[in-house]
């Protein structure tokens, strides 16, 4: 009779391999095999807008390689093959490796993060351990920002990850301020209201959240205003340089001036100040 | 002034000049607008030139295509659906059109711009603001500076809503021209806080001329899929 048991159970050469253990070796590799793909395309998508193209390939492959080599490890015992070797081996290997490439590998996983937690993103104005600029490009290993002078500076992964963020544009708005001094003997009232007519001509210059302009402190020289302004956060620069003039302007239109420092010095004694024109001196 | 114009051409209104003129062989664009003056030299066999209006989100320049008017505060009934007119600025498109294709030279108008936040810094967005009072019939408009926006609110909500703004995204947005510039929109209240937005792609008149849109002309694909008011109604 024809019994299948005994065929599967049948050993194949002398190593003790039976088609059995043939078929579990090429079900677990097949299985692993569709994992590693289906793994792949799945960080493949998932990455389709954080990565570029050549990178994201590499890290694709690097996935699917990975899971396909697990694989093959888990299944290589059906075949009665030692591993143990094999694991010393690897694991000696492992360690070497990992001591040489401890801050590629810390790079790499810090890129991950920054990709998948995005605390800035390509075009933003960041400052970074002490770098401030706009970032040019976000890498695996590392982040490329372009300083405002035009400057090229590469930063690993690991140094944006562990440093103090600022991202300057993450917000849709953001708020800058100014400290404007006027005379004693000029209006502060209508100081307010020019600055708040001026700004309100402003396009970039949010009507929400309203500007706000008051007198701050009564200072040495004059009287101090301080402005606020929402701005859109790519705007604001430009709404700051160009608002800070208007201001400047209307107040001399109207007769408010900008305190030059002053000191009142007393004599003890009265002296004579004797004033003469300039064309009695000729 | 709104229209299409073919070869050489003056169109004046007011302060805003148009006109096409040959010069040694070249055509010439030429606009003024107030202050404002943009020229371009058009290298073509025979310009064909559209100036119609324009989503108004473009100026001074392009930061969002979303557009933000307040009103006088309406209180709406729950169930109720009402329509009103509100005004919405205008901006002028110019277009150059070939048998292949259509691009945008200019955009300008003779109004000024104002900005604002709807939501928080953080999560909200930039919105062009307008600020309009409420019509319960078509209101007069000067033609190249206002449109008339008919607006219809429905209150799906089981309570008393007050609306005082309304938020569109301007992607969606269709303008149609005539003896005025006008659009259809609509608002749909789903709570206290929440309304969806869209527009019609249908004039409040008829016999209107619809409008070539930016986008339509800049050739990005977008879904009509209206906008979700998230941060509140007034």
């Amino acid at each position: 009779m024809f019994n299948v048991t005994a065929i599967l159970e049948m050993p194949l050469g002398a190593g003790g391999i039976t088609i059995w253990s043939l078929l579990y070796f090429t079900l677990i590799l097949v299985i692993g095999v569709l994992i590693a793909r289906l793994v792949s395309i799945n960080v493949r998508r998932a990455l389709m807008d954080r990565l570029p193209v050549n990178e994201r390939e590499l890290l694709t492959k690097l996935v699917y390689y990975g899971i396909a080599i697990v694989a093959l490890l888990a299944a290589l015992p059906q075949l009665n093959v030692d591993l143990s070797g094999l694991l010393v081996a690897g694991g000696i290997a492992g360690i070497v490796i990992g001591f040489a490439s401890q801050s590629v590998i810390s790079n790499l996983i810090s890129g991950l993060f920054l990709m998948f937690e995005r605390p800035i993103r390509i075009g933003d104005n960041i400052n970074v351990s002490d770098v401030t600029g706009s970032v040019e490009d976000i890498r695996i290993l590392s982040t490329v920002i372009k300083t405002f002078d035009g400057i090229y500076i590469r930063i690993p992964n690991e140094k944006v990850f562990t440093s103090n963020i600022t991202n300057y544009v993450h917000n849709v708005a953001r708020r800058f301020s100014y400290q404007i001094g006027i005379r004693y003997q000029d209006d502060a009232d209508l100081a307010i209201r020019i600055a708040k007519d001026v700004i309100e001509k402003h396009p970039f210059a949010l009507r929400n959240p309203s500007p706000s302009v008051f007198v701050d402190n009564l200072g040495d020289n004059g009287v101090n205003l301080t402005v606020f302004i929402w701005a859109p956060a790519r705007n604001w620069w430009e709404v700051r340089t160009d608002l800070l003039w208007k201001i400047k302007r209307a107040f001399e239109e109207n007769g408010i001036q900008i305190p030059f420092p002053q000191r009142t010095v007393w004599f003890p004694e009265r002296i004579e100040v004797e004033q003469r024109s300039a064309v009695e001196e000729k | 002034m709104f229209g299409r114009y073919r070869g050489t051409f003056r169109s004046e209104s007011g302060e805003i000049l148009i006109e096409v003129e040959e010069g040694d062989g070249l055509l010439t664009y030429r606009r003024r607008c107030g202050e404002d003056k943009f020229e371009r030299i058009l290298v073509t066999r025979m310009a064909e030139v559209i100036i119609n209006p324009v989503e108004p989100v473009n100026l001074p320049k392009d930061i969002t295509n979303f557009l933000m008017i307040e009103f006088p505060p309406l209180m709406i009934e729950p169930g109720v659906s009402s329509t009103v007119y509100l005004k919405f600025p205008v901006e002028f498109g110019v277009f150059v059109e070939s048998a292949r294709d259509i691009e945008v030279a200019d955009i300008f108008a003779p109004t000024t711009q104002k900005y604002t936040l709807y939501g928080t810094p953080t999560r909200g967005l930039i919105a062009r603001w307008y600020g309009s009072e409420v019509y319960s019939e078509i209101p007069e408009v000067d033609l190249y500076r206002e449109g008339v926006m008919e607006f219809t609110i429905t209150n799906t909500y089981r309570e008393w809503v007050e609306v005082s703004r309304v938020v569109f995204e301007s992607v969606d947005m269709k303008i149609y021209y005539g003896d005025f510039v006008a659009s259809t929109a609509t608002m749909r209240i789903l709570g206290p806080n929440l309304a969806e937005t869209d527009f019609i792609d249908a004039p409040p008149r008829p016999g209107m001329v619809k409008s070539i849109e930016l986008y339509t002309a800049r050739k990005i694909s977008a879904l009509n899929r209206g906008y979700l008011m998230e941060w509140g109604l007034s």
